[in-house]
């Protein structure tokens, strides 16, 4: 089965909130049904995609923009990939699958999540990983202020070094194994993390405001 | 039958129902992944007194291994799914997490799954990390992480629990003790190369072989005198005047076909060697038939009859 294609329609002059594109959303509807998924008051989805494909459990979004807010919101399993950008709010309250934005992203970039694997490989918006449960989250590009606020677990793997935030605590460098184990599992991935093999990283533990139980993995 | 002028007895050898688990040992090298699967399978020769039977199976290159470091497979096996729980927590605490640079992974797939870190997590006091991470076919495999002072200990939460067989066995008879302990070294390098057995005994090899029962009433098992060497003129022996020294090597493994080839390639191992060697025959350890689920008839094994060698 091939995967289901949104391609997004340009031009885009609204956000466009695309919650309920998700894999259990999706499941057991046709492609006619599909289209006619209402996405807002005023919006259907086939007014701003085209829509190919039927394996719901592989969604990619073509041509995507910031302006998908939510995209991959509370999925909880399948993969879903964004080819382009992606607006605030993706991989929010994720309860498992993967997520992969090839491009940049922008705020509260899997807020409240829970399980699963969220990987962008652009840039980050603020507040990303805010009030993050458990999961992983991985960014190659640069993050935004107010990285991890809230963050309660899970771990966040950072390509750049972030800005400096009194919540968190440097742990200091080491290598650790189960990386490889992570990095394996990115190569059956069609992403750029597939090519990531550094085992040293920085760890800061946080977010002492609250728990402090999530870790931010600086990779040297 | 005779291989090589080595008498191979029309008999055969009697084994048990048991649970088995595989477990993956890494660590920074091989070095270290040996101290850790030596000390987890330490102690470990016979379920009468140790609770479990355990052994190395074989080296794994870093391509084989979860975490890409060089690591071993060890087996383990037991009368029955709690104890092998039990000794396997145990053992996981005592022997794997205190090893520098060793991690734990499941080596086994089974609808049965058993605690590998999945309580040993607690000793993070806290700090213990869960990691939720997809296999090669997607599939998501819990690990924990946990804080120690080396650095990290990174265990799967569980491992496979599958049915197995154990007291899959052979005899080596021979002219004097160096000669039949040669038989039995070549034997067990041999053996070495078949996956999913152990020989859970000391270098492979057991001395003192048993049999049900003793004339003291708390013992349920005493020496097997109808094979001891000293004993011929005194006993029901089964011994000829020519024998000297017996031992026997032990198998455990994870199907009958395995302990059979097991027993296939020992047996030619030792026979190798030969009568001018000083190996006079092979024979094999049961009890009558009656309380072991599998017998392993030697003489169909050797012809090459792997499967259709039972008659249990």
């Amino acid at each position: 089965m091939t995967a289901l294609i949104l391609t997004l329609k340009p031009p885009v002059t609204t956000k466009i909130d695309c919650r309920l594109l998700t894999p259990q959303h999706l499941a057991q509807k046709t492609l006619a049904e599909i289209k006619a998924m209402r996405l807002s008051q005023h919006l259907i989805v086939a007014d701003v995609f085209d829509v190919t494909g039927e394996n719901v459990n592989q969604i990619i979004f073509k041509q995507a923009t910031h302006s998908l807010d939510y995209v991959g919101y509370q999925m909880k399993s399948g993969q879903i990939t964004v080819e382009g950008d992606a607006g605030d709010f993706i991989g929010a309250a994720m309860q498992g699958g993967v997520l992969i934005c090839k491009g940049s992203v922008g705020e509260r970039a899997g807020d409240s999540m829970r399980r699963g694997m969220l990987l962008i490989e652009g840039d980050a918006g603020e507040y990303c990983a805010s009030s993050m449960k458990a999961g992983t989250l991985g960014v190659l590009g640069n993050t935004g202020a107010r990285l991890g606020f809230g963050m309660k677990r899970g771990t966040l793997l950072l390509a750049q070094t972030p800005t400096l935030q009194a919540t968190w605590l440097d742990c200091g460098w080491h290598t650790l194994p189960f990386l490889n184990i992570l990095y394996q599992s990115f190569k059956t991935l069609d992403t750029r993390f597939a090519t990531l093999t550094q085992m040293r990283v920085q760890r800061w533990m946080g977010d002492v405001s609250g728990l402090g139980k999530a870790e931010i993995l600086v990779l040297a | 039958m005779n291989i090589n002028g080595v008498h191979i007895d029309d008999t055969f050898a009697e084994a048990f129902n048991m649970r088995g688990t595989r477990v993956i040992i890494t660590a920074l090298n091989l070095k270290w992944a040996y101290n850790a699967a030596n000390a987890m399978t330490g102690f470990a020769t016979s379920v009468i007194g140790c609770g479990v039977e355990a052994g190395i199976e074989r080296e794994l290159t870093p391509d084989e291994t979860p975490d890409g470091r060089p690591g071993v497979a060890v087996l383990m096996f037991a009368m029955g799914s709690k104890v092998l729980m039990q000794q396997l927590e145990t053992r996981m605490g005592q022997c794997i997490l205190t090893c520098p640079t060793a991690a734990a992974f499941s080596g086994i797939a089974s609808d049965d799954q058993i605690s590998l870190g999945k309580h040993l997590r607690y000793f993070g006091d806290g700090n213990q990390v869960s990691k939720l991470i997809p296999d090669a076919n997607g599939v998501n495999q819990r690990y924990w992480r946990i804080p120690v002072m080396d650095g990290e200990f990174l265990t799967q939460e569980t491992t496979g629990m599958v049915r197995a067989i154990g007291g899959g066995n052979f005899l080596v008879l021979g002219q004097s003790q160096p000669q039949v302990l040669a038989a039995c070294e070549a034997a067990i390098e041999a053996m070495k190369k078949i996956p999913n057995v152990i020989m859970p005994f000391p270098g492979g090899v057991v001395r003192s072989g048993s049999k049900v029962g003793s004339k003291y009433p708390k013992l349920f098992a005493s020496t097997n005198d109808a094979f001891c060497p000293t004993l011929k003129g005194v006993v029901n022996t089964e011994l000829d005047m020519d024998i000297e020294s017996v031992m026997e090597i032990v198998i455990d493994g994870l199907t009958f076909e395995d302990i059979a080839l097991s027993m296939k390639v020992g047996i030619e191992a030792a026979c190798h060697l030969g009568a001018s060697a000083g190996i006079k025959r092979i024979s094999a350890g049961n009890y009558g038939g009656k309380l072991g689920q599998h017998h392993f008839k030697l003489q169909p094994i050797l012809q090459g009859n792997l499967a259709g060698a039972t008659s249990a």
